[in-house]
């Protein structure tokens, strides 16, 4: 992802500001990392420069 | 969905199919391509409407293979944001260029965040009974009624979008036209009818929808 996307992008549970923590980056793109909610703490990962902010109950049941 | 044939016989992975063909299909293919919807007709159609129509910002629910975004992003030179619940597709839509994000609908957006919002939801009449339960039926199905997914679409959408902002719904006859109008006109959006074709048993539309 794009570090232009964190305008664009909130948490998917209350709507408030995410935080982003990069672990992995190129010139372009975040490729891995996480995003944080500012206001509840859940946290979002993101892989192989996508990030996935499905609510953490559909996150689990889309795994399998 | 009418199968189009030059991106893959999506056909042979709709309804079921027996589990070997799958398999089968699975290997010689990769597994993204047969969870993943490809591009057919109603794709064809809602590009067309996106690039005749899009502005600014654009967001495109269900992005599926990326293809339309794809579509608006190089033929309009814009900023497309592809979304999917299917983890599959979301890959599948980056390695074609798009700006890919795992999303519910249009939970995880911000407010006025996007000029176009575009979507081809999944709006087949599916017998509860009879669901198939993968991730084509979340490409295929759109619940009994078909509209399952554009009720809570059409409810949110007024939020991610600018003041000025356009809205390209796919709308299938399957999916009952009038109906659709309705849940639209509740929403507080006028619709304008962008491109539309025939087809055996179904007529496609996409509609424009703006604040009324």
């Amino acid at each position: 992802m794009k570090e232009s996307l964190m305008d664009v992008i909130c948490c998917p549970l209350d709507k408030s500001t995410l935080e982003l923590d990069v672990d992995e980056a190129d010139d372009e793109e975040v490729l891995a990392g996480t995003l944080t909610c500012t206001e509840c703490g859940e946290t979002y990962p993101i892989e192989d420069g996508i990030p996935n902010l499905l609510p953490p109950d559909m996150r689990e049941k889309a795994a399998a | 969905m009418t199968d189009d044939g030059d991106e893959g016989d999506g056909s042979d992975e709709r309804g079921g199919g027996d589990d070997t063909e799958r398999d089968d299909l699975a290997a010689r293919r990769g597994l993204d391509d047969v969870t993943v919807y490809q591009p057919a007709e109603d794709s064809g159609l809602l590009a067309e409407a996106a690039v005749a129509e899009a502005h600014g910002r654009v967001l495109e629910v269900g992005t599926g293979s990326g293809w339309v975004a794809a579509q608006v992003a190089s033929e309009r030179d814009l900023d497309v944001i592809g979304s999917d619940l299917n983890p599959h597709a979301a890959r599948q839509a980056r390695e074609r260029g798009v700006e890919a994000v795992v999303a519910d609908l249009l939970s995880p957006f911000r407010a006025d965040a996007f000029d176009a919002v575009c979507f081809n939801p999944p709006y087949l009449p599916t017998d509860p009974d009879n669901e198939w339960d993968d991730w084509m039926e979340h490409a295929l199905s759109g619940g009994e009624s078909g509209r399952e997914l554009i009720e809570p679409f059409l409810a949110d959408v007024g939020h991610v979008l600018a003041p000025d902002g356009v809205v390209l719904l796919l709308v299938s006859s399957l999916t009952g036209y009038e109906e659709v109008l309705d849940l639209i006109d509740a929403a507080g959006f006028a619709a304008d009818p962008v491109v539309e074709e025939s087809f055996p048993f179904e007529t496609l539309t996409v509609l424009a929808l703006r604040r009324a």
